[in-house]
């Protein structure tokens, strides 16, 4: 009985990462859309354009499934700082509780208290309020997003922090412990790739339509919006956030690099494998394809700097799972290269004016938008399994971190409940989602003649409209 | 400083239950006040907007109690561990059920959700009720403040008690009884026509019915815990807390006798805090009881958190008060009146 999987960390270990991997694909697009929506009302304010009301009214649908589904996937995570790691809690409670009731206080009330204005208050609120509903509600995404995120720089890079009383954690500056330079980083670095996510359904969706000949002037305007903040947003993800993720990384958790780039030999002049897999047991990269240089150049700024390798350090320090490490950072570095490319292709081709005319590319940017949300998962993997073995790096150990006073039962069970539930919420979700692109934008008929019979009078459309939406329900 | 924030997070948890305590009641009586689609679609629409804005103060609550009470959070999270996932999940199916259920006109797929929105606020009200009688009774901490609690074991609380006893059971009905009360008279006020007859009736044999509950419930609480009661003679907050609920009975009685809707929901939530009010001031400074042995027990002073952490919070907690307060302002002026289901919906059909 002294396997791996009855440890008891192992366990809550799987559960907050399955319960957080799935609150966080909702999360992601709504902090990217948020900023669609306070854009569309923001032109139909300005314009009186009832063109961009259609389109908030539309993409507010499918944010407030995303948002619920946010909030009560969302409390669960708190929750768990208590239910399974009670004893990372008393040991930082006092440092990393202070973010998570600064979240609540200065964020998620002013997202809640406007998110339903947003969705369910346009009549009752008139233009004006609805709009400030709105930036009130991206607003709060965003400040709930830099929380999380200084939650998380600490427990990566911890500063400002002192023990005290009963060797527990307090809080020397909060100033070092609010601008940490971690936070800032991954803050910006995050928030560019939930705009990618959010960009990419946005385009998706109008691709979709384009193909189909509905919606046409709905559709070309989630098109043109989001490959325009796609190639923005795809770009700053890379550079300079991501670029100074990485320097960050190299810098104060040197192992960690050398984990996610598969480098078991230190040395100068260091390669980026292009591709490449892991061999953990005889210590190399097999197969590699490198860029010489490029690392050393990443990590440190100069091509002949050293990078070091894993075997300078003792296996106890290194991140437990090289493998999953190495490839969810190269993934995500290989999709966020792609989605540079996708973007600016597309961009290049709606200048030239032959966007909505092809097919292959609206093909390639409707099935492109579930990757980001795949990038942004294997982003946090990075983050998180690079973090490890430490829960609090340098100062407080994983294996130390869980509640000794829950059973491994307790928890498999819970984890059971969890996946189950997610699950049924997870097909709830892209039922209702499917549904809603499925009606499209309000208020807006079939457009395109295919789809009827040719001797139907121009009034007919809506009644099969609303007879076809009779036959779904 | 630490009894500051025993009232700041008191205070707090004060507040969700007022707030969620509305919806907890109007969901219990969803079936019962609401008989048409139309009806029920009524009392969706009059939580819907803002069911969101009420659960994120047990967020804040909990983020708060992080960051001032860690090792409270610590033990008692732990400790509860099943029960509090059986909140958790009914408070998912809850969120769920009011969002999902107006997306698709159908009276299938709408009494699935209203099914799930009645049962699961039920489940929410019990638990917390159960969870209220096992802060008054206490739970088995040892010595080095942990935990690990059955659901029940011989159903006496005293010594080795579960989750559930005949004291936590019958603190979770007048728990119960009180919310839907609450639920009742707030329905009352924001609603009209059929749905309005039913919970104004609903409203007032509830607090009827709420009256010799809570006189069983003090009689029962001074049974299991003597000492709070010779302790909370000491505390000048629990008069004030009585003060606060016998004001409370009057205005809410002179509401619901001469139909002023808003002064009974008003008489309403102070009852509610009042009685929450008096609650945490006999308590304190134990924020947990051991049965095993008074040692055993946690007060603030032991649970807080190191000086530095409270005083930074003292800093930013106020600053985040004020703008709730201002978001609420916003809110209560925007939401002002009855709900009519043609303007206050999703918009989804």
């Amino acid at each position: 009985m002294n396997s791996y999987l009855s440890n008891p960390a192992i366990w809550s270990r799987f559960q907050f990462g399955f319960t957080i991997t799935y609150h966080y694909l909702f999360p992601q697009l709504t902090m990217g859309l948020a900023w669609f929506l306070v854009y569309w009302k923001w032109r139909a304010l300005r314009t009186g354009d009832e063109q961009y009301n259609k389109a908030v009214r539309f993409w507010a649908k499918i944010f407030g499934l995303n948002f619920a589904v946010g909030v009560v996937t969302g409390m669960p995570m708190e929750f768990q700082f208590g239910t399974n790691w009670a004893s990372f809690t008393r040991y930082a409670g006092g440092v990393i509780g202070q973010t998570l009731a600064m979240e609540g206080m200065f964020a998620f009330f002013l997202e809640s208290a406007f998110v339903g204005a947003l969705i369910w208050g346009e009549k009752r609120l008139g233009p004006r309020y609805h709009f400030l509903a709105a930036l009130g509600v991206a607003l709060g995404s965003w400040i709930s997003g830099f929380f999380i995120l200084v939650t998380n720089a600490f427990m990566q890079h911890p500063l400002g922090y002192r023990v005290e009383a009963h060797g527990a954690l307090g809080i020397a500056s909060p100033r070092d412990y609010l601008l940490n330079p971690w936070a800032l980083v991954q803050f910006s670095h995050n928030q560019m790739a939930a705009l990618v996510t959010g960009s990419f359904v946005v385009t998706a969706v109008g691709a979709f339509y384009t193909l189909r000949g509905l919606h046409r002037n709905q559709a070309q305007l989630y098109l043109r919006t989001g490959i325009l903040v796609g190639l923005v947003a795809s770009v700053l993800v890379a550079a300079p956030t991501g670029d100074q993720q990485a320097k960050m990384v190299g810098r104060h958790q040197p192992v960690t690099l050398a984990a996610m780039e598969g480098r078991f030999e230190g040395g100068s002049n260091a390669g980026v494998a292009m591709i490449g897999q892991p061999n953990v047991a005889a210590r190399r990269l097999d197969n590699p394809i490198e860029f010489p240089g490029a690392l050393s150049f990443l990590a440190y700024g100069n091509f002949g700097s050293y990078v070091h390798g894993l075997n300078e350090y003792p296996t106890n320090s290194w991140p437990d799972n090289v493998e999953l490490l190495y490839y969810s950072f190269h993934v995500m570095i290989t999709l966020g290269t792609i989605f540079i490319g996708l973007m600016a292709f597309a961009n290049f081709q709606n200048w030239r004016g032959r966007l909505v005319s092809n097919t292959w590319l609206l093909w390639a940017l409707m099935l492109a938008f579930p990757f980001p949300y795949l990038a942004n998962t294997l982003g946090w993997m990075t983050a998180e399994l690079g973090r490890q073995p430490w829960l609090i790096y340098g100062i407080f150990q994983t294996r130390d971190g869980y509640s000794k006073v829950v059973s491994n039962g307790d928890t498999i069970f819970t984890l059971i409940g969890f996946v189950f539930l997610y699950f049924v919420l997870g097909l709830l979700f892209l039922f209702l989602v499917g549904r809603e692109i499925g009606h499209g934008p309000e208020g807006e008929v079939v457009t395109d003649a295919r789809q009827l019979p040719e001797e139907i009078t121009p009034e007919l459309p809506e009644v099969i409209a609303t007879q076809r939406e009779e036959h779904f329900v | 400083m630490i009894a500051a924030w025993y009232a700041i997070v008191s205070f707090m948890l004060i507040v969700y239950v007022a707030l969620d305590g509305r919806n907890f009641g109007a969901g219990m009586l969803h079936w019962v006040v609401a008989r048409t689609p139309e009806e029920r679609r009524q009392v969706i629409a009059a939580i819907g907007p803002l069911w969101s804005w009420h659960e994120v103060w047990l967020v804040g609550f909990g983020g708060t109690l992080v960051a001032v009470f860690p090792r409270l959070l610590a033990s008692a999270f732990a400790g509860y561990y099943l029960a509090l996932f059986l909140i958790l999940w009914c408070l998912i199916l809850r969120g769920i059920s009011i969002e999902v259920g107006g997306h698709i006109n159908d009276r299938q797929w709408q009494g699935f959700w209203d099914f799930v929105f009645v049962v699961s606020n039920f489940l929410l009200a019990i638990l917390f009720g159960a969870a209220a009688g096992n802060l008054v009774r206490g739970v088995p901490l040892d010595a080095d403040g942990n935990f690990s609690m059955a659901f029940f074991t011989d159903f006496k609380p005293r010594g080795n008690v579960g989750l559930l006893d005949w004291y936590t059971v019958s603190m979770a009905i007048f728990t119960t009884v009180i919310l839907a009360a609450h639920g009742a008279t707030y329905l009352t006020l924001k609603t009209e026509g059929p749905v309005h007859g039913r919970s104004a009736r609903w409203a007032k044999f509830l607090w009827a019915a709420a009256v010799p509950l809570f006189v069983v419930a003090s009689i029962e609480s001074w049974q299991v815990h003597p000492d709070l009661f010779r302790h909370a003679m000491h505390n000048p907050f629990c008069c004030l807390g009585l003060l606060i609920i016998f004001g409370s009975i009057l205005g809410l009685a002179s509401g619901l006798s001469r139909q002023r809707e808003m002064l009974a929901f008003i008489g309403s939530n102070v009852l509610l805090v009042g009685l929450l009010v008096t609650g945490a001031a006999a308590l304190f400074p134990v924020t947990l009881y051991s049965t095993l042995a008074p040692e055993n027990s946690l007060t603030a002073y032991d649970v807080a958190a190191s000086h530095s952490a409270l005083v930074f919070a003292s800093i930013w907690w106020p600053v985040g008060l004020a703008l709730a307060i201002t978001y609420f302002v916003f809110i209560t002026r925007r939401y002002v009146g009855k709900v009519s289901i043609n303007r206050d919906t999703q918009g989804f059909y």
